[in-house]
């Protein structure tokens, strides 16, 4: 049978397999915005870590970081272990966001901003910044799973089909029965990303004769890419703090992962959480760099270095099954992140923006179906987005991919000032954090548009390390001019307080 | 300090670190044990921190 049959089975078998987890998940759904967005809060442990940890690692992982250990060498290993460093923050914020979860009842990381600063335009803002940060980055997954589909069946299936094919998989995944039927099908899919993608680095390592002669071989062949500087100049310094500044802040920058901090049920699934996350991440990372440094050795000079992972999988050395068991598995890293960042849109629709801003009297059970419509409306519309890119010449699309996925994550920094204030500086306000983030987001904005078009960064820096001073002396100075919300501010820092107090937290 | 304070000049620490050893200290070591073996260390003791921490969370007394 035809490579083309075998790469329909397997995403078959895969979406089967999703659906029938999904629909168990339903079975317990009860009625209600938290019970739908939340689980209703009593989410265990080990599923609270891989649903984290699906949706936090994408396609990313095994294409672009493993392209850019192919690209650049050992400093994408340093940035990406970054932000896993960055994740030491749990420790402040995972039961900070969780004790006042519980006591507020917010169903969105906005919702909390919101309530904190006293003002429904705060949330508003960095739920637009949510909007137009997360549909660019949801559309790059889903090309991803597009090509990747392409690749492996040698172009039998059109871009379009995968495109179509993760919408609607992360549509039914996120509709069927919201967090529930999110984070099982979470849980599934990272399983399965960490097994396959240990299985092939493991048949390359063998094939390069086990790890002390892969690494003998890679300090042989590729010195220069061991170092950063890296020999060939592809990471200097303003470039590495240039792409790990918005990925360090990533666990309270991104609304669909700050959302999960909401989750477990109690503590101890919350210390279940976050390290079963520190532990896959670690080995995650550590799979998709020394799988770049195997394309290093065994593929050599390719043109493009997002090619590598695809590339590498067409060697004859990876059986055809373990091939498509690990497309299987990058788009399953695609899909887990794409339904979580479109429940994640979808809350953030119902609750900040047409409850906080349109319709504040709306009933719960209104809102709720307003947000189980919002997931087709954003799904399409990031799959227009996809789709359009995915149609543009060769050079206009590396034009629109790589600011696109650049400015997301650097545009989402641009609340972490705000969010940094609203659970330790009682002097903070609504002006503060509503200036912060838009004047953050357009100088953001406005320097990567620049940066693409004429190559000029001010002193080298990119544009999110610019944008984010910015946000954050303004949200420092604004915050001082103005009148906090004292009140609230008192009553929330005094509750954590007392509450950090009693459960040894720091 | 509190532990709270500490807790941040640690993880302060550790960021200075990612800078100083490979981007300084380490730039002309053309080996599996340069930058590649510090990362890989370095973020194992920010782990290990982190479980140090947050292993002696307990669930609050009513």
């Amino acid at each position: 049978m035809s490579i083309t049959f075998w790469v329909w089975f397997g995403i078959a078998v895969y979406i089967a397999a999703g659906l029938v987890i999904a629909l168990m998940a339903r079975r317990g759904l009860g009625a209600g915005m938290s019970e739908f967005f939340l689980a209703n809060r009593k989410v265990g442990g080990f599923v609270s870590a891989l649903t984290y940890s699906a949706t936090t690692y994408s396609a990313f992982m095994m294409i672009g970081l493993a392209g850019l250990t192919y690209l650049g060498g050992v400093g994408a290993l340093g940035f990406e272990l970054t932000y896993l460093c960055g994740m030491f923050m749990m420790v402040f914020f995972l039961p900070r966001f969780w004790l006042v979860g519980k006591k507020y009842g917010y169903v969105s990381p906005m919702e909390l901003l919101s309530d904190r600063y006293q003002s429904k335009w705060v949330g508003a803002t960095a739920a637009i910044l949510a909007l137009v940060f997360l549909v660019p980055y949801g559309a790059v997954q889903l090309m991803g799973v597009g090509y990747l589909m392409n690749g492996i069946s040698q172009g039998a299936i059109p871009v379009v089909a995968g495109i179509i094919i993760a919408v609607l998989c992360a549509i039914a995944w996120s509709n069927i029965a919201g967090m529930r039927s999110v984070a099982w099908t979470d849980t599934f899919q990272a399983l399965v990303m960490i097994v396959t993608s240990a299985a092939v680095l493991g048949v390359v390592v063998v094939a390069l004769g086990g790890f002390g002669s892969f690494f003998s071989r890679l300090e042989s062949a590729t010195p220069g890419l061991l170092t950063v500087p890296t020999a060939g100049g592809v990471w200097n310094i303003n470039m590495f703090i240039g792409l790990a500044l918005p990925w360090l802040f990533f666990l309270i920058s991104n609304p669909q992962v700050s959302q999960r901090l909401f989750i477990p049920k109690s503590v101890t699934a919350m210390k279940q959480m976050l390290g079963g996350f520190l532990i896959f991440g670690f080995i995650y990372t550590l799979i998709s760099v020394l799988w770049g440094f195997g394309a290093i050795l065994l593929v050599p000079g390719l043109e493009n270095a997002d090619l590598a992972t695809p590339t590498l999988l067409a060697l004859p050395i990876i059986p055809m099954g373990l091939a498509i068991i690990v497309m299987i598995g990058i788009t399953a890293a695609a899909i887990s992140t794409i339904d979580s960042i479109l429940l994640t849109l979808s809350s953030v629709g119902a609750r900040d923006i047409y409850k906080g801003l349109i319709n504040p009297r709306v009933s719960e059970k209104r809102e709720l179906r307003v947000g189980q419509w919002v997931i087709p409306i954003m799904a399409i519309i990031a799959f227009g987005f996809a789709w359009w890119v995915a149609e543009q010449p060769g050079n206009l699309l590396e034009l629109m991919i790589a600011p696109l996925s650049s400015a997301a994550s650097a545009g989402l920094l641009m609340a972490v000032p705000a969010i940094f204030g609203a659970f330790f500086w009682k002097r903070a306000t609504a002006p503060g954090a509503i200036v912060s983030c838009v004047v953050g987001a357009i100088v953001v904005l406005g320097l990567q548009i620049i940066s693409q078009l004429t190559g000029w960064k001010p002193l080298g820096w990119w544009p999110g390390t610019w944008g984010f001073i910015v946000c954050a002396i303004l949200f420092v100075g604004v915050s001082l001019a103005t009148k906090p919300p004292k009140k609230k501010a008192d009553e929330f820092i005094g509750y954590l307080k007392e509450k950090l107090s009693k459960g040894n937290f720091i | 300090m509190t532990k709270t304070g500490w807790a941040w000049a640690w993880f302060g620490f550790l960021l200075a670190l990612d800078i100083a050893i490979p981007w300084f200290a380490l730039t002309h070591v053309e080996k599996m044990s340069g930058a590649f073996l510090f990362w890989t260390l370095w973020v194992a003791l920010a782990i290990i921190s982190a479980f140090v921490i947050f292993l002696r969370w307990k669930e609050a007394r009513r």
